[in-house]
């Protein structure tokens, strides 16, 4: 039955309503839906009614005319439906891309291509690649389906959700216990890209694996671990799936698998995929909800987070921080740190710029003729650099190193340590951009790679630590802190400077650390 | 949760912590570090696993001494993180 909404008001602002009940309730703009809300959930009391704001992705384009209704998603009544001009535009709304395709917001809301608005022939290379993607899963060992949405759309009408924008896998190990599900997912993950693919890794037991579809444009598609925790005392055995599934649970619900039908093709499924579905979006999954919130429980979500998170600590962050600078070479020269070690240790044969961030010491370094290592966890943040090298045949080798993950630091460490030859660290606001685990990692990354001699370049913001925000993604650090663990791993302290930040009026900014290090046998 | 029940958890919780002579508090200390403990012992499977797993494919290789086998390998693994 169709919600009692009384007393609609639509402007700038956002709706307002009188309702009790709660339901989802489209949002459609001459016709096509662009954002879903719950009446009660999503709003709050204003004026003896209810006020619900214009989601942040969307105020940018209400600027003009438009046929603005609401429709109750799952009786499709339409509940107001009017005429309507925001802000001082004349032309009809158009929420597009900058190739004019039909955008939508997901259950997240962000503005996506969401299924709804894309045709037979444009979601035909999804499922190519998820067919491929199932087909090369398969022959590194593990019998993946299609899980969340995409496992939800299929079973419940054949097809992939309308506000929906991707595509998602899962799969459920044989194994129980964490470690073993966690190596098994590396392995995995290594006979991939054996295969040639390229991947990314989200977690202990979730990446993703890189298509290339017809027209050469990448698609990714998400693939997530689980596994069957053993039943103990009185407790059932669990299901627990990457990234919002911790519940009761047999596998053979599971395995062996069997079919659904996506869009006309046969693919395969979990044996009973209601388990799994109610496990994924509660007892009432079959009834469609565009705005969906998943409430993961707080112990599976602290599950989860302790035996698989960790490895991506702050690198979203910084992902975020590069994405607009990325393209644009950096144009301040070499650094005073840069400066201070060349008048120390002269032009070095080799320097690992350990944090390179965007790069501007490592072309700085390279241009000079020095061989260059730049390590940073977003390997993106150097783009306009890594062309510059390119064009200009430098000898710099830009690389994904990760601090949070051992695999990925260790084996840095263990190149650099078989690297003959001197070499010198450059670490330039790196241990104030890092978690303490992630700090512990650089000092012994540092220790392999400079126990057969060469120095470690440090320069930090010193103070007392504060919160790290999104804007403020470096903390400062005491300074005797920092000496001190150093000097725990072995470290000698060879020189020690405090200084500050230099704007560009010449004024002193920030305070500043520099320290000189070296592992003396 | 909402004001009300919220204002009223708080009110219990600080009666009972002065009946009790503050043991109350000294409980919720004990569960945020107990927490905390849980959670650095769940961390350990992905440092173990990423462990073995590096054990298990570079080791070998490294012990050779052969820099183009140990180069080989570091390609190959790196590739795969």
């Amino acid at each position: 039955m169709a919600p009692k909404v009384e007393a609609i008001r639509v402007d700038d602002r956002g709706i307002t309503f009188r309702a009790t009940e709660d339901d989802v309730v489209d949002v459609r703009l001459d016709g096509r839906r662009v954002w879903s809300f719950w009446l009660q959930r999503d709003s709050v009391p204003e004026a003896g009614g209810r006020y619900v704001a214009w989601p942040n992705a969307l105020r940018r384009f209400l600027d003009g005319v438009t046929r603005l209704s609401l429709v109750a998603h799952v009786t499709e009544t339409t509940l107001f439906d009017e005429e309507l001009t925001f802000g001082t535009g004349g032309d009809r709304i158009a929420v597009v891309n900058e190739k004019g395709q039909p955008l939508g917001l997901d259950k997240t809301n962000k503005l996506m291509l969401t299924f709804d608005t894309r045709s037979a022939e444009h979601v035909a290379p999804l499922l190519d690649s998820l067919e491929e993607v199932l087909g090369v899963i398969k022959e590194a060992g593990i019998e993946a389906f299609p899980a969340y949405g995409t496992l939800l759309g299929a079973v419940r009408a054949g097809k992939l959700i309308g506000h929906d924008s991707d595509a998602d896998l899962g799969y459920v190990s044989k194994h129980s216990h964490p470690v073993d599900v966690i190596r098994e997912s590396f392995q995995v993950q290594r006979r991939i890209t054996e295969r040639g693919y390229d991947t990314y890794r989200y977690s202990g037991i979730a990446f993703r694996i890189d298509v290339l579809e017809g027209d050469g444009s990448k698609r990714g598609l998400d693939v997530f671990g689980g596994f069957i925790a053993a039943p103990y005392g009185d407790n059932p055995a669990m299901l627990y799936l990457m990234g919002e599934v911790g519940a009761p649970f047999e596998l053979e619900w599971i395995y062996p698998l069997g079919t659904t039908v996506l869009e006309g093709r046969t693919l395969p499924a979990p044996a009973r995929p209601e388990k799994l579905l109610e496990a994924m979006y509660g007892p009432g999954w079959k009834v469609p909800d565009p705005a969906y919130h998943f409430t993961t429980p707080r112990t599976t979500y602290r599950r989860l987070n302790g035996w698989f998170r960790g490895i991506r600590v702050l690198r979203n962050e910084w992902e975020r921080r590069f994405s607009t600078t990325r393209n644009k070479l950096p144009e301040d020269g070499p650094s005073a740190l840069a400066q201070l070690l060349v008048e120390r240790e002269g032009m070095p044969e080799l320097l690992v710029d350990l944090g390179a961030g965007r790069g501007g010491d490592s072309l700085w370094f390279a241009r000079q003729g020095a061989r260059v290592r730049a390590l940073d966890f977003v390997k993106q943040a150097s783009l306009a650099v890594q062309k510059v090298a390119g064009d200009e045949q430098l000898d710099l080798v830009v690389k994904d190193v990760n601090l949070n993950s051992l695999r990925s630091w260790m084996s840095e460490a263990i190149r650099l340590a078989h690297t003959p030859g001197p070499k010198v660290i450059l670490a330039r606001n790196l241990i104030d951009a890092q978690s303490e685990v992630s700090r512990e990692a650089t000092w012994r990354l540092c220790e392999l790679a400079l126990r057969d001699g060469g120095r470690l370049y440090l320069e930090f913001l010193r103070g007392q630590r504060r919160e790290r925000t999104e804007k403020a993604l470096l903390t400062p650090l005491p300074v005797a802190e920092i000496v001190a663990e150093l000097e725990r791993h072995g470290a000698v302290i060879v020189h020690q400077e405090n200084t500050h930040e230099v704007k560009p009026s010449g004024a002193p900014g920030r305070p500043l650390a520099r320290l000189v290090a070296e592992w003396q046998r | 949760m909402t004001d009300k029940t919220g204002l009223r958890k708080r009110v219990a919780r600080k009666v009972a912590n002065a009946a009790g002579g503050g043991i109350v508090d000294e409980l919720f200390q004990r569960i945020t570090e107990l927490e905390a403990e849980v959670q650095e012992n769940r961390n350990l499977n992905v440092r173990v696993g990423e462990l073995v797993d590096l054990v298990s494919e570079l080791m070998a290789p490294v012990a050779s001494q052969d820099p183009a086998r140990i180069e080989a390998a570091l390609a190959k693994f790196e590739r795969s993180l």
